[in-house]
């Protein structure tokens, strides 16, 4: 179990983490989201040993680990660019670890050997161990620094964004082999990623990284459905967030969020009287093809999305420019109390 | 279909072989300067050079009559086989000497230094005794090294020895201190630029996977390093190999090296033997740089 401890890590005078308390059990696949330039890295970086926190503690299976080299601590890092060795073949990049790390090195060639082509196996690399690196697809490299990593046996894994260099196609692909791997080891992953679909998809449990913090940490249907705070709705990138005191209805203030599929819109005026509503004009629609979405600006200018699908329409005919009725189910909506 | 063909008449070139041509046209151009020049001032003197080695030389002149007897003179003389071993000596030391000094210099520039700004600033700082003349760099060793010089007087002062030392100056000590020195930042800017060249993450990557960093610079920055330390050899070697003025002032003419006798028989106007050193020095340059070539593929590592 990876545990952090209220860690804070500063450039200068910019906060990357401020106080993160953060948990990754045993045998999880855990996702971490947050935007571009949230600290995600930073985060990934700390818990490596590349950097130390400026305060906290980062502490594995209950021993601190944070002030230990990094060569020493038992942890694999995925690099989003790779970073395999460009000299190297991937037979003795995968080797690299088992034959040179400082601490119980393998001088048993038979056994370096073994291992390597089980870990290639692993990842569906078998035959590729003679190729240099320069020689195989982006794909390939990917598996290559995921063998490489866990050809060690770390005490967890990180993942710093590793489908980001990879195209649509294939990273639909390394997503449930990624998960089926990890299952297969029993070992913990870290993934971090600033995609909201990959994170929903792959991890066992999804925790929500901003403004230097973690802000939920929940199974992803939970964290989906029931976002504590507004920060981790809008990471969710299917929630409207706008103010209370828009809707017609006694909602009281502050920010609240409704589920861009849980909004219905009607012709202005027409709205059920049971359902809070607000009004809103409609900008433009855009075809995603399974689903469409349609943009509305509200009184204040809050921006608002609704979700159509295909095979069960149930927006009426739009016209650009024209105000409409939104309105919801009570129950649909989610209220944040405190800060938003 | 037929109003998607256009007929093309078939005496002119398509537009492909237009194309083509045209950019040959433009390689021959840009060509062109450099072949003159090599020519002109390179194939044209070389070959001049080794004509004049078989002329016949008398003691104050020299006619063009062919004859291979300064080749016999050189290649039985003693004090001419003796100047290509020192020739040879002195370069393997220089060049050793300008990677042990100069590496650890590159790898604290273009691998610890990250900031892009204080890299050039470091390496222009390199090149500031290029900024003097070079015959003042190596005159400005005298100072240094005499019996009367800096390290002599600071080594009596603290009582460390009582006589100077001798050995300092005027020997093959002071020559090799002194090309060290200058050719030192011939290794420093290759070696920087490929270390300069290593992605960072590749270095975390092999902390990650457990190696110390001293098998991290064994596994991964020596051997990604390499191509510099060729290139940088292949700089150094070239011009110690051809290297006089060093060897004149600093040696007090203890240290024959072939440049030196190429310019002792220039100045009492033995032609032909001259250009006989001349052959030599070059075929052992050409030698020294198809060997470093063979150990580097650089077309691939650049």
């Amino acid at each position: 179990m990876l545990t952090l401890n209220q860690v804070s890590r500063r450039y200068g005078g910019a906060t990357a983490l401020d106080g993160v308390d953060f948990v990754v059990p045993e045998n999880t696949y855990m996702a971490l989201l947050g935007a571009s330039g949230a600290g995600k890295t930073t985060l990934l970086r700390l818990i490596a040993g590349f950097e130390e926190p400026d305060q906290g503690t980062i502490s594995l299976n209950g021993a601190r680990i944070d002030g230990q080299p990094s060569h020493l601590r038992d942890i694999g890092f995925v690099f989003q660019n790779f970073a395999l060795f460009p000299h190297l073949t991937v037979a003795e990049n995968v080797a690299f670890g088992l034959r040179h790390r400082a601490h119980a090195p393998l001088t048993n060639e038979a056994e370096i050997k073994d291992r390597t082509d089980a870990a290639l196996q692993l990842v569906s690399l078998t035959g590729f161990g003679h190729r240099g690196v320069s020689a195989i697809s982006g794909g390939q490299r990917q598996r290559v620094a995921l063998a490489r990593t866990l050809v060690c046996e770390p005490r967890i894994v990180l993942l710093d964004e590793p489908l980001g260099a990879l195209d649509a196609n294939l990273r639909s692909r390394m997503c449930d082999e990624l998960k089926a791997i990890r299952e297969r080891l029993g070992v913990s992953f870290l993934h971090v990623t600033g995609s909201e679909t990959e994170a929903l998809t792959m991890g066992d449990q999804v925790a929500v990284l901003a403004n230097g913090r973690i802000m939920q940490s929940d199974a992803p249907d939970t964290l989906f459905s029931h976002p504590g705070n507004a920060e981790a709705a809008r990471h969710l990138n299917a929630w409207n967030i706008f103010d209370a005191g828009l809707c017609r209805g006694d909602l009281g203030q502050g920010p609240i969020a409704v589920r861009f599929d849980q909004i219905d819109v009607s012709a202005k005026g027409t709205a059920p009287s049971a359902r809070p509503s607000l009004q809103a004009t409609y900008l433009t629609g855009e075809f995603n093809g399974p689903t469409a979405l349609s943009f509305f600006r509200a009184a204040d200018g809050t921006l608002l999305q609704v979700v159509d699908h295909l095979s069960q329409p149930r927006l009426p005919d739009l016209v650009e420019g024209q105000g409409y009725d939104l309105h919801f189910a009570a129950d649909a909506l989610r209220q944040f109390h405190g800060a938003a | 279909m037929t109003a998607l063909t256009t007929d093309t008449p078939s005496n002119t070139h398509s537009p492909a072989e237009l194309r083509e041509k045209k950019d040959r046209r433009r390689a021959i151009a840009l060509l062109t300067p450099g072949l003159l020049w090599m020519t002109l001032f390179m194939v044209l003197p070389m070959a001049m050079v080794i004509y004049v080695s078989f002329w016949t030389q008398t003691t104050f002149s020299v006619n063009s009559t062919l004859t291979t007897a300064s080749w016999e003179r050189f290649l039985s003389s003693a004090t001419y086989l003796g100047a290509i071993w020192t020739t040879l000596r002195i370069w393997v030391i220089v060049l050793i000497a300008t990677i042990v000094v100069g590496y650890p210099v590159a790898l604290f520039i273009g691998l610890f230094v990250r900031n892009k700004t204080l890299q050039t600033a470091l390496l222009v700082a390199c090149v500031i005794p290029f900024w003097t003349s070079f015959l003042i760099r190596v005159i400005a060793w005298r100072p240094m090294l005499g019996t009367e010089g800096a390290i002599n007087v600071i080594l009596m002062k603290l009582g460390i020895i009582h006589e100077p030392l001798t050995f300092l100056l005027f020997s093959e000590f002071s020559v090799l201190v002194g090309m060290t020195q200058i050719y030192c930042v011939f290794m420093v800017g290759p070696i920087t630029f490929m270390l300069g060249r290593i992605d960072i993450s590749v270095i975390e990557a092999a902390r990650d996977l457990g190696a110390s960093f001293g098998t991290i610079f064994r596994r991964i920055i020596l051997p990604l390093s390499l191509p510099g330390v060729m290139v940088g050899s292949i700089f150094v070697s070239v011009m110690v190999l051809g290297e006089f003025a060093t060897a004149a002032s600093l040696s007090g003419r203890k240290t024959n090296l072939l440049g030196n006798i190429i310019v002792s028989q220039v100045g009492s106007l033995k032609w032909a033997f001259a250009a006989v050193a001349g052959v030599v020095l070059t075929i052992i340059i050409t030698a020294v740089i198809a060997l470093a070539l063979r150990l580097v593929d650089l077309r691939k590592e650049m």
